[in-house]
């Protein structure tokens, strides 16, 4: 349809379209609330005509006034708004099919179409304005050209009509709309079906190349208080409040103001409850509130219109009485981003005749800056243009801890001390300490204009102080209900949610507020879409604007961009077509496809899901919506399990905390209740537990706490698994959820979050038993990690004292892999007799020397320790509880769990030899290495003399000694006087050591040596 | 010493088993025209013997000069600044580091080190090894940052620093450096090369050898040199004079595998899952890495396989040591194989004996 933005009131036909699919949900709120527009006959659902209307019905003259309205609406000029033009314009091809369903439905309507439409008769549309007689506009026809339309004036009738038209619709809204709404779908998926198995159709997909200057977020911000579209109640709370400082502000004005306020209110609360005509609540592009339009609505007469009128009155005579600033200062704004805390401070604000001064979290917010503008805000009376009284919105208080607390001091400081000189002045019947500061008075800072702290914690530490005395204002306790939404839709399980109606307007305000934005924006959106749109997001208000406008640039799991959604299908089309796949229907938005693709690119990065054909994608979307919970696929992963949370993620974050003790959800995951065959085999009962898992793993959040204790435990569960086909599900799954953690935390994709409670609540439907589950407390990847370390530390030190010339060419891994095993029985020879060094053979004895250098250059050695951590491996042998072991204690590499390996072990006496000895060696060869870095320094002198020793460890020295000759010349002349005295006492030093030995020393490096040379041979 | 350490060859002239690289390696510093090296081959293979021996050759004796040193740098990372402590093995002319030691950080570490070489540049008044030389062990484990950082850094500092890179798979190194570098692969020895150097070795040592001794360790050293010679002398330790017969010690882990293995053919239940479970952890306590687990795990598995089921069994180790790398929890995916084992090893069992 080609239509211009008039202002009309009728709903427009695709609002109505939408409003039918989706009134199911009013019905069942006004059948709770026994609507008394309902008539008996029709209210079954199931009869999708209503033959008879019902006696009051308006007149059939004026159904076809609204037929007229449908069928043909050229455009009019915007400023004509408030004159009733009906120009009869033939265009039939404009009739959508959509429009087609709902004339179906839609009460019988009289053909012959009535005379008050100047039909062909007299003149309607000329080339020539003269040819038309009376009051005519210019209008474009379909084909460009200029056209004259005579204008019929219905002036004295309008009210009237308008009025019937409004309860024209009203009924309309009334037919037994899940009918419609049910066909309206399956159409739908008829056809995305047809178009996906005949892979040809692109729909059309209209061009959308409006340049937008502004985020649609700002452009459809709300302007006006009753475009708000978050909690009414809370709404007039707000303005209530505002209100009560009138006195103090405003001073007499209060009566007017307040008056216009009150009944604003009163209409917007009844308009809310009538939520017929939604986009009528929102003005048009250059009108500001229409209410003198709206007044209409009031006389609908609603069974809790009393109720909220009375509450209203209330309100008015506490006004009445209060005279002065509310007992609580500061009005304090809570609830999770997106809510519409900040627009509603500044709407209710702007409402009441404040200029509205914000400090948000991007502002100053040390202490002294943000005192001075509160009290400039506070205690100024601005004497420029703007005279309006100042209201403080403090944006983000709760912010960063120490940020936020400037901000709340200021605050604090100055409601105490406005309340010590006031607090014998006057006090309350509620005994409440503070009472208002009157205007003028007061010298020190006190408050007397409205605060308004906004925060998404109330439970901040930092907004500790300020909640006692705010009027906490919290936003959760709405949410609540307005979160469990789509839960308690499909389970029926609503316990702490007081009412639906709420969550119903909001809902239903939201998508009035999608389908105006998208005719404003001229984009054709299906009612399934929006839908769909609103559903998933009913409270993220704000970020949904955002993401409708422009997300591509947003995270995937972030709400769909309607606008893109249509190139988006396009493009999917296009994709689906060049692989041959199944389409998805069109009609879901940017969201979904988003996740599909995140789905996609998520599987191709494993192995064996490489090539996930669309069509699986495809399906999968597709059975969200038809609320199929489970279709097993082909592939290992229970993909429709990832898609069952595009309903539930949204929606989980705020709900109320429920978390559970973790043996609780282990006990959960693994037990199945015992259900009634009929209800477990239902989608209900199967959602239904999905659903409670879900929110009870990810409110549990630490999922790697879940996992591991599934992990631990699923293995002594008793489920009957005789080809272990499930074991091998579940450690799949396991591997997926390893997987995907990874994913997540190495791509920073927090959003894909969502996805992880899947995996236990796959695992429950694979495993989950009638019988109590035993739970035991995951320790053993705990243990193996912390066992790991220590061991690895072990290692990484040992690596590290072994000398770098035999270190560099090891990896701790290859020490594990190759070294430990062959050295532990290298390091204990059997052969090696225990008796003393004097018995050995000359055989015997070199081996041993070679015995000890190999654990010197190893930095091994044998340590007295406690035996109670006896080795069972090795057969040691006992001595008085105490035995020696290795150091570092490499034996316990090889030492598993029910193996026996066959190391010898060495008997005490041996390795107390062996300690004894590589002591020796090691003091040794510290006086070697001291001689060898001398003998470097002046080597032309000393290596003779080194030489002369009986070295041990000739290596060392012959490797230390080579050195270049070229640069050291000018070294060894000042070096060559404090040499000799150097060697003597190192020529000393080694005697000692050799004598105390009882001559050993110089026998083991006399056999040495035979063999140095001949290695030093080989070598070259 | 050990012998794997007393008879490694500290010359390029004496290297055995790739002569062929050892020789075109002294080419390269005979001509002074020395590029980035990159080494990579399977461990055992003589990587690190061909680098030190090339370090050797290239700034003589002094380069086996070696002293440990821990040493920290100050990093400034944009606002905060770190300090890293790294061990590193220097000499006056090269400084030997793993920077992967260093966690996350080791992108610092890499720039800074090279920086810091190229700072204190070495000067030579006859023009002649005028740069240092840095050895980076491990570039594989080296995060994708540090890679990338070390490109722009090796390409910069190319005058006065040249890079020696040992890993064992290229294909964990990017191509950036891939491409900077000269690849040098080190192939594992084969048997004959590794029963070569044994016979030499036991000549070295005076050693009489029975005829096929050595070729049988060369087969069971799985042709991993250093394994070769580390149980040869353990065969020495444990009988003298050698007969052909002998037995020769396998690896403890391997060994544990191999019951392991067993456990596995024995029962298919969940139960027995439960506590292959419980050695595996045993295995993965003692730092055995989690993929030398499952290789060697299907090696032994297959050994005792139907060879119909042989090719299958493969390709899910294959599936689950992917999805390990991709993943964390490595215990998870080697269940998993062992699950997947079961469960088609029962089948087959059920449908060939009912």
């Amino acid at each position: 349809m080609d239509m211009d933005d008039m202002d009309m009131d009728i709903p427009l036909p695709e609002e109505l379209e939408l409003l039918e699919s989706n009134s199911h949900f009013p019905e069942q709120n006004q059948e709770e609330e026994d609507h008394h527009y309902y008539f008996a006959d029709l209210d079954p659902p199931t009869e999708p005509h209503s033959p008879q209307p019902p006696p009051d019905l308006p007149a059939p003259s004026l159904e076809i006034e609204s037929n007229g309205h449908k069928r043909s609406r050229p455009s009019s000029p915007p400023e004509e708004k408030r004159t009733k033009v009906r120009v009869a314009v033939e265009e039939d091809s404009s009739t959508a099919a959509a429009d087609e369903d709902w004339l179906r439905y839609s009460p019988p309507l009289p053909e012959p179409s009535a005379q008050e439409t100047t039909f062909p008769k007299e003149k309607t549309l000329s080339r020539f304005a003269s040819e038309i007689d009376g009051e005519c506009m210019p209008i474009s026809a379909p084909n460009g050209d200029r056209v004259y339309a005579k204008l019929n004036r219905f002036e004295g009738e309008e009210r009237v009509k308008n009025l019937d038209c409004n309860s024209y619709s009203a009924e309309l809204s009334s037919e037994p709309i899940n009918v419609i709404l049910e066909r309206l779908e399956q159409e739908a998926f008829a056809k995305a079906l047809e178009a996906s198995s005949e892979g040809q159709s692109v729909p059309d997909v209209p061009e959308a190349q409006t340049v937008h200057e502004r985020l649609w977020v700002d452009k459809y911000a709300p302007n006006s208080f009753t475009e708000l579209l978050s909690d009414e109640q809370t709404n007039r709370e707000v303005l209530l409040w505002l209100k009560q400082w009138d006195s103090v502000v405003f001073g007499s004005e209060i009566r007017s103001t307040s008056d216009d306020v009150l009944s604003a209110l009163k209409r917007h609360s009844s308009t809310v409850h009538n939520k017929k005509p939604l986009n009528s609540k929102f003005p048009g592009k250059n009108g500001g509130p229409k209410w003198s339009n709206g007044g209409r609505y009031i006389n609908s007469t609603r069974m809790d219109e009393s109720g909220s009128s009375k509450r209203i009155q209330d309100v008015r005579n506490m006004k009445s009485r209060n005279i002065g600033p509310p007992e609580q200062k500061i009005l304090l704004l809570c609830g999770p981003p997106g809510l519409g805390k900040t627009t509603l401070a500044h709407v209710a604000a702007r409402h009441c005749g404040y200029h509205v001064v914000e400090i948000n979290a991007s502002d100053d917010r040390s202490t002294s800056t943000i005192e001075a503008k509160i009290l400039d805000v506070v205690q100024m009376n601005s004497v420029l243009s703007d005279s309006r009284p100042k209201c403080l919105v403090v944006d983000e208080i709760d912010g960063a801890l120490g940020d936020g607390k400037g901000a709340v001091e200021v605050l604090l400081k100055m409601i105490s001390a406005e309340r010590k000189p006031d607090a014998g002045k006057q006090s309350l019947s509620k005994g409440q300490l503070e009472k208002k500061a009157s205007k003028k008075g007061s010298k020190t800072a006190s408050l007397s204009r409205p605060v308004i702290c906004i925060c998404n914690d109330l439970y901040a530490p930092a907004l500790r102080p300020l909640r006692q005395l705010a009027n906490a204002h919290d936003f959760t306790n709405n949410i609540a209900y307005v979160l469990a939404l789509a839960p308690c839709m499909l389970t029926g399980n609503n316990s702490h949610q007081p009412s639906p109606p709420p969550y119903t307007n909001l809902f239903f305000r939201l998508l009035g507020r999608l389908t105006y934005i998208c005719n404003k924006e001229g984009m054709k959106a299906s009612a399934i879409a929006l839908t769909a749109l609103a559903e998933y997001t009913v409270i993220r208000v704000l970020r949904k604007f955002s993401s409708i406008h422009d997300s591509s640039s947003e995270s995937p799991p972030s709400m769909g961009l309607l606008r893109v959604t249509f190139d988006d299908a396009e493009e999917m089309y296009h994709l689906q077509q060049s692989e041959g796949g199944v389409k998805a229907p069109v009609t879901y938005g940017k969201k979904l496809w988003l996740q599909a693709c995140g789905i996609k690119c998520l599987f191709s990065a494993e192995a064996g899901l490489q090539g996930i054909p669309w069509a699986v994608v495809a399906e999968c979307l597709f059975s969200v919506k038809r609320g199929i919970s489970l279709i097993s696929f082909q592939k290992h992963l229970r993909i429709n399990n990832l898609t069952q949370s595009f309903d539930i993620g949204s929606q989980v974050v705020g709900q109320k905390d429920k978390s559970k003790n973790v043996l609780d959800i282990w006990k959960e995951i693994f037990y199945k209740r015992r259900t009634k065959k009929m209800e477990r085999n239902s989608q209900r009962g199967k959602s239904f537990e999905f659903d409670s898992l879900y929110s009870l793993v990810s409110n549990r959040g630490d999922s790697d706490l879940i996992l591991d204790g599934i992990h631990e435990n699923v293995l002594r569960l008793n489920y009957h698994d005789p080809m272990m086909q499930k074991t091998v599900k579940c450690f799949n799954n396991l591997g997926v959820y390893d997987l995907l953690h990874q994913y997540i935390m190495h791509t920073q994709q927090m959003p894909l979050y969502v996805y992880l409670p899947l995996v236990p609540i796959t695992v429950h439907q694979i495993v989950s038993q009638v019988q109590k589950p035993n739970i035991e407390w995951p320790k053993s990847h705990q243990r193996y990690r912390t066992m790991m370390m220590e061991k690895m530390d072990i290692l990484n030190t040992w690596h590290h004292k072994i000398p770098p010339q035999i270190a560099r060419h090891l990896s701790t891994s290859s020490f594990v892999e190759d070294l430990i095993s062959p050295l532990l029985h290298i390091l204990s020879p059997p052969t090696i007799r225990p008796v003393a060094l004097q018995l050995l053979s000359d055989k015997e004895k070199n081996d041993l020397t070679q015995l000890v250098s190999k654990m010197v250059s190893y930095a091994i050695t044998y340590k007295t320790v406690k035996s109670d951590i006896l080795p069972q491996t090795l057969k040691c042998e006992v001595a008085d509880g105490l035995t020696l072991s290795l150091v570092p204690p490499i034996s316990d590499f090889i030492n598993f769990k029910d193996y026996t390996s066959n190391h010898y072990v060495l008997s005490v006496a041996m390795k107390q030899i062996l300690v004894h000895e590589v002591e020796k060696r090691r003091i040794l060869q510290v006086g070697i290495d001291k001689t060898g870095a001398l003998a470097n320094g002046g080597h032309g002198v000393i290596e003779t003399g080194t030489n002369k020793i009986p070295l041990p460890k000739t290596n060392y020295t012959t490797a230390v000694d080579m050195k270049t000759n070229e640069n050291q010349v000018n070294v060894v002349a000042r070096q060559l006087n404090t040499n000799p005295t150097i060697v003597s006492s190192n020529l000393n030093t080694d005697k000692s050591s050799s004598a105390t030995n009882s001559g050993k020393l110089l026998n083991t490096g006399n056999m040495k040596k035979p063999t140095r040379s001949s290695s030093s041979f080989f070598d070259r | 010493m050990l012998w794997v350490d007393k008879h490694r060859p500290k010359v390029l002239d004496h290297v055995m088993v790739h002569t062929e690289i050892a020789h075109n390696l002294k080419k390269l510093v005979k001509e002074e025209d020395c590029p980035h090296l990159l080494f990579y081959g399977p461990s055992g293979s003589g990587k690190k013997t061909l680098i030190m021996a090339l370090l050797r050759q290239m700034f003589g004796p002094s380069a086996e000069k070696v002293k440990v040193e821990n040493r920290t740098w100050k990093v400034d990372a944009g606002s905060r600044s770190l300090d890293l402590e790294l061990t590193t093995l220097s000499s006056a002319n090269h400084i030997e580091i793993s920077p992967s030691d260093a966690g996350f950080q080791d992108r610092y570490v890499v720039q800074e080190v090279i920086k810091e070489m190229a700072k204190n540049r070495p000067i030579d008044t006859k023009g002649k090894k005028v740069f240092k030389v840095l050895v980076l062990n491990d570039v594989d484990k080296l995060s994708r940052e540090a890679q990338h950082s070390l490109r722009r850094t090796m390409e910069k500092y190319s005058a006065y620093c040249r890079l020696i890179l040992c890993c064992n798979s290229s294909s964990r190194v990017t191509e950036a450096i891939r491409s900077r570098c000269l690849n040098v692969r080190i192939n594992a020895p084969t048997e004959e090369q590794i029963v070569e150097v044994l016979e030499l070795i036991g000549k070295k040592e005076g050693l009489q050898l029975p005829p096929g001794f050595a070729a049988r360790i060369a087969e069971k050293s799985n042709r991993n040199l250093r394994r070769a010679i580390l149980s040869f002398e353990t065969c020495r330790v444990q009988q003298y004079p050698f007969t052909s017969k002998q037995e020769i010690s396998p690896m403890d882990w391997e060994e544990y595998i191999s019951e392991i293995a067993s456990d596995i053919m024995k029962e298919q239940s969940p139960k027995r899952l439960f506590q292959v479970r419980g050695k595996l952890y045993d295995l993965l306590i003692n730092c055995i890495p989690p993929e030398i687990i499952l290789k060697r795990l299907l090696r032994e598995l297959l050994r005792k396989l139907d060879a119909e089921l042989k090719h299958e069994v493969c390709h899910w180790a294959a599936y689950y040591e992917h999805r390990m790398r991709l993943g964390q929890k490595s215990i998870f995916h080697i269940e998993a194989f062992v699950a997947k084992f079961m469960s088609i090893y029962k089948s087959f069992l059920i449908a060939t004996f009912g």
